[in-house]
């Protein structure tokens, strides 16, 4: 840092000059206003830094290529609100199938109600099947092997095997 | 360009992007006939290729075309469209580092070579690849956002305001940054010479 106001100004101040005058301190920016030789060192510093800046912009190859203007853009208000009713048409009708197919009969109020006459009439059906089942177990064809289905009466059967007590008195 | 004349073409891509915004298409492509040239040597700045930099400078407005609506301030417009080449330019330069190792020569030989062949002044383009490569010199000193400062400020010829917009940085943070590349600058740089001399 310079310890008067009569020196010149340090390489460091000479760059903040550049970067920005308004970074000196009160006294560096009054030494600079009057002192020829630091506004010499400053503004030469700067026009080498202007001159670089004009030879670089000179040394780009120049632009060939024709830029496209890119594609319009779909996205006005109108369309981008159009499509909420439809986005709602399309919920509602899935809404519907999904408890059409899934659930609509689970919730609705039919099956708390009593159970209908026809219903009940085909519940008994049902319970005599298995009755039937449950007793008669085998084929039709299986009963006429064991005789079961034959309708013997007593005499018969008396005939064919006879108690053991008749035999022993005759 | 003096100072008026800067001024008004401000106020006339605020006017033209405030059209833009709007959805007037006529309005976008005046401001990419009046900024193309800027955007593409900014883009040159940062990758030295011909090509690269003009794909760049087409994504770069197609990029501000689809965002346009997300502008608050038109006035703003020249610093938002600068802030989208830089980090095209950042996104760019970060995929080239990871493709280095498969490219046979690097974009700066390609680029003179290809100068070359379409240039006849020979002098010319040799002057021109020598000052690239003291460019490339100077900014290798730097590091990122100095170059980034730097370039912007001498190159580009944003003022502080303008770097402190564009980068997201605020003004004193760029005034340290360019103190400090200027300081690089002046003590090793070849284009400074005069100046190290005038007060050795």
């Amino acid at each position: 840092m310079r310890k008067h106001n009569d020196e010149h100004l340090l390489h460091e101040q000479i760059i903040w000059a550049v970067v920005d005058e308004k970074e000196l301190s009160e006294g560096d920016q009054l030494h600079l206003m009057g002192c020829q030789l630091c506004q010499g060192r400053v503004s030469q510093f700067m026009a080498e830094l202007q001159v670089f800046g004009e030879r670089a912009k000179l040394s780009v190859p120049p632009l060939t290529k024709v830029l496209q203007m890119p594609a319009p853009e779909r996205s006005t208000a109108k369309y981008r609100y159009s499509w909420i009713p439809f986005a709602g048409a399309a919920a509602m009708a899935g809404l519907v199938l999904f408890f059409y197919f899934l659930g609509m009969d689970a919730t609705s109020p039919k099956l708390i109600t009593v159970q209908g006459p026809e219903d009940l009439l085909e519940d008994e059906y049902l319970m005599q099947e298995i009755s039937e089942m449950v007793e008669y177990p085998l084929p039709e064809e299986m009963y006429e092997i064991t005789g079961e289905a034959l309708d013997f009466d007593d005499d018969f059967l008396q005939f064919v095997v006879p108690d053991f007590q008749e035999n022993s008195q005759s | 360009m003096t100072t008026e004349e800067s001024k008004n073409m401000c106020l006339r891509i605020a006017g033209l992007a405030e059209k833009a915004m709007a959805g007037n298409r006529g309005s976008f492509q005046e401001l990419i006939i009046m900024l193309q040239e800027d955007i593409y040597r900014l883009a040159y700045y940062r990758t030295f290729s011909q090509m690269d930099a003009e794909d760049i400078t087409q994504e770069v407005f197609v990029q501000a075309y689809k965002k346009i609506k997300t502008l608050h301030d038109p006035q703003r417009f020249r610093a938002w469209l600068y802030t989208i080449a830089v980090n095209r330019c950042n996104d760019f330069l970060r995929k080239k580092k990871y493709l280095f190792l498969l490219q046979s020569r690097s974009a700066q030989e390609q680029e003179f070579g290809e100068a070359g062949t379409m240039n006849n002044d020979y002098t010319d383009t040799i002057a021109k690849k020598k000052f690239w490569e003291q460019v490339r010199l100077l900014l290798d000193k730097f590091s990122a956002m100095e170059r980034q400062v730097f370039t912007l400020r001498f190159m580009d010829h944003r003022n502080i305001n303008e770097i402190a917009t564009i980068l997201g940085k605020n003004e004193s943070t760029i005034k340290t940054h360019l103190y400090r590349a200027l300081n690089k600058a002046r003590e090793e740089s070849l284009f400074f010479q005069e100046y190290r001399e005038s007060i050795s």
